[in-house]
C-alpha cells in the first residue's frame, strides 16, 4: 500500500522553548517554511494547508496570506485539542490519496510563555473575563485547570488498580533517559526516581515531574503521496493508518473516567486500517501531558491488560535499551510541549532513521498518539519507517 | 472557614444555586424517562431527550476520586491550601465535582461515605461541598 498511500515528506520544527518576541503565527509560518525546505520543495508548491493552535487559538487560516500561498485547494483550521496533530495528518492523507490536493502542510504553533511568568501561570492563568454559572462553581471549588482534573483521573486509576506514584515516576525517568540523547530536548540532565518523588506537588497525586513542560514554538509536516515523496529530499515516512476516539464520558455511577480513554477506540481503528497488531509495533510516541496519560494509553492500545500499566512500565522497558521504546525524544515531559506535534515530530525523526544516538534500530511500525481535554479526545497515527 | 472566589449564577444554573441557597442539592431529571443527571447535563444519555428538569436529591454520596490542591489557584485560596477536591457519586447515581471539607487528607479513599453541606458566602451564590460530617 505504500505506493498508493500518503507519506510525510517534510518536517519543520522552529526554535522551541522560552523563545520570546514571536507570535504563534510567526512560529507557524516559520515551521511551514522549514518543513518545505526540509522536503526539498518550495513553499509555493503547497496546495493544502491545515492549521491548529494552542489554548489561545491564535493561528488561523489567515496563515495562507502570511505565507503568500496562492490558489490553495484545501485550507482549514482544525481543533480536536491535543488530538489535533493526528487529526490534521489523517485529513491530509485522505486529501492527497483522494486527489483533493497534492501537497498538504499541517502546522501547529503556540506561544503561551511570557517572560517572568511561571509556566503554570502563563498556561492556566485566569481569564480576564469573570466566570459565571457552573464554571464559577468549579473555580470556587478549587477545580481550576487540567492539573486538577488529570489528578482526579490518575487517583481513580490508583484506587481501582493499585497504580503507584513510583510507577508513574518510572515513565518520567525513562523519558528523561531518552531526552539525554536529544539535542532538541529542554531537560536533558539524568533524572532519578527519588528526584521524581521529591519534586513538589502540582495537584496530588501528580508531582511536578509528572507534568509536561510549557513551550513556545511551532512544528509542521508536509504530507504528499508516497510515490512522490520518494523523489523528494527526505526518506519518506509512510502513513499506514489513523483513527480517532472521543468517548463522551458521562458523570454518573459506573463511568470509566480515568480508567479507559478514547485510545481504546482510536487505537484499534488505526491498527486495523494499517493491518497491524500490537505485537508489530516497534516504538511508540505517546502524548504525555502527564505521565499517567502514557500509562493509560498503553493499556487502552492493548500493550498490556487494563490495570496493569503500572507494572508494565515500572522496570524501564520503555526507556533506552528496553523492549518497547516509548517517547524516544523525551516527550512533552522532557523535550518540548507542542501538543500532538511533540510525538509526531519524534515519530518522523525516528521513522527516517535520523535520531542519532537515540535512534531505535527496528522502526518499521511507529505509533504516534494525540490526546485532548481530560482524556476526552484521542487520535492515533500508524507510520511506516523509511527503508 | 471555607473560602474561594465568588460563584455567580447564570440562566442555565440558577435553579441549582437557588436550591443551594436553601441547603438543597438539585440535579437534572429527564422529563421523558426520569433518569437523573449531573447538574450540567443538557441531554439525557439514557433516552436522548433534551427535556431535562430539576429534582432535589438526598445529598448522601460517596467519594469516587480526589486530588489535593497544594498551590492556591486563586488568591482567595491563599489560607486554604492544601485542600482536597473530589469527584463525588451521589446516592442517586450522578457524579458531581466539589470541594471536600473537614476530612483529614489521610482519610481520603475511594468509597468514603460523604454528605452534602453548603457554603453561604457573603459575596456571591451559595454552593455545595461534601463532608464526612464527623468534624464539622
Amino acid at each position: 500500500m505504500s505506493g498508493q498511500g500518503a507519506a510525510i515528506a517534510g518536517l519543520g520544527i522552529t526554535e522551541v522553548g522560552k523563545v520570546y518576541g514571536r507570535s504563534a503565527t510567526d512560529f507557524a509560518a516559520d515551521a511551514v517554511r522549514r518543513a518545505a525546505a526540509d522536503a526539498g520543495i518550495g513553499v509555493s508548491d503547497i496546495d493544502g494547508l491545515l492549521v491548529s493552535s494552542g489554548l489561545k487559538r491564535d493561528v488561523s487560516i489567515t496563515l495562507q496570506r502570511v505565507l503568500g500561498l496562492r490558489d490553495l485547494r484545501l485550507l482549514t483550521e482544525m481543533n480536536a485539542f491535543g488530538a489535533s496533530a493526528g487529526a490534521m495528518v489523517a485529513h491530509a492523507a485522505a486529501a492527497v490519496t483522494s486527489g483533493m490536493a497534492d501537497t498538504v502542510a499541517c502546522v501547529f504553533a503556540d506561544a503561551p510563555l511570557k517572560p517572568k511568568v511561571s509556566a503554570g501561570a502563563s498556561y492556566t492563568g485566569r481569564s480576564a473575563k469573570p466566570l459565571s454559572g457552573f464554571a464559577s462553581y468549579l473555580v470556587a471549588s478549587g477545580i481550576t485547570n487540567a492539573n486538577a482534573r488529570y489528578a482526579l483521573a490518575t487517583r481513580r486509576h490508583m484506587e481501582t488498580f493499585g497504580t503507584t506514584s513510583e510507577q508513574l515516576g518510572a515513565i518520567a525517568v525513562s523519558q528523561r533517559a531518552w531526552a539525554a540523547h536529544n539535542p532538541l530536548a529542554t531537560l536533558r540532565e539524568p533524572l532519578t526516581l527519588e528526584e521524581h518523588q521529591a519534586s513538589r506537588w502540582i495537584a496530588e497525586p501528580l508531582h511536578l515531574l509528572d507534568c509536561c513542560l510549557v513551550s513556545n514554538g511551532g512544528a509542521a509536516v508536509i504530507v504528499t503521496m508516497a510515490d512522490r515523496a520518494r523523489d523528494l529530499a527526505q526518506p519518506p515516512v509512510n502513513i499506514l493508518g489513523w483513527g480517532q476516539g472521543h468517548p463522551g464520558q458521562v458523570n454518573e455511577r459506573n463511568s470509566d473516567f480515568g480508567l479507559r480513554t478514547g485510545a481504546a477506540i482510536s487505537g484499534p481503528t488505526a491498527f486495523k486500517m494499517a493491518g497491524i497488531q500490537v505485537a508489530d509495533v516497534d516504538l511508540l510516541e505517546l502524548y504525555d501531558c502527564y505521565t499517567f496519560t502514557v500509562l493509560v494509553t498503553l493499556e487502552d492500545y492493548g500493550f498490556c491488560a487494563k490495570g496493569e500499566g503500572g507494572a508494565f512500565v515500572e522496570n524501564g522497558r520503555t526507556g533506552p535499551g528496553g523492549d518497547l521504546p516509548v517517547n524516544t525524544g523525551g516527550g512533552q515531559l522532557s523535550s518540548f510541549y507542542l501538543w500532538g506535534m511533540t510525538p509526531l515530530t519524534e515519530a518522523v525523526i525516528q521513522g527516517r532513521g535520523q535520531a542519532g544516538e537515540r535512534q531505535v534500530a527496528k522502526r518499521d511500525v511507529i505509533v504516534a498518539s494525540g490526546n485532548g481535554g481530560v482524556l476526552d479526545h484521542h487520535s492515533t497515527l500508524v507510520l511506516g519507517g523509511a527503508r | 472557614m471555607i473560602s474561594g472566589p465568588p460563584v455567580h449564577r447564570d440562566p442555565r444554573s440558577e435553579h441549582f444555586f437557588e436550591a443551594a441557597a436553601r441547603d438543597q442539592l438539585a440535579v437534572r431529571r429527564c422529563g421523558e424517562c426520569g433518569h437523573l443527571h449531573e447538574p450540567e447535563s443538557r441531554t439525557c444519555h439514557s433516552c436522548g431527550s433534551a427535556t431535562l428538569g430539576w429534582t432535589m436529591v438526598s445529598g448522601a454520596a460517596k467519594l469516587v476520586s480526589w486530588a489535593v490542591v497544594h498551590h492556591p489557584p486563586h488568591p482567595a485560596f491563599a489560607d486554604q491550601v492544601p485542600f482536597p477536591i473530589g469527584l463525588v457519586e451521589l446516592a442517586e447515581g450522578p457524579w458531581v465535582h466539589a470541594r471536600v471539607v473537614d476530612v483529614p487528607l489521610e482519610n481520603l479513599r475511594a468509597g468514603l461515605p460523604l454528605a452534602v453541606a453548603f457554603v453561604h458566602p457573603d459575596d456571591g451564590d451559595s454552593y455545595p461541598v461534601f463532608t464526612t460530617g464527623e468534624q464539622s
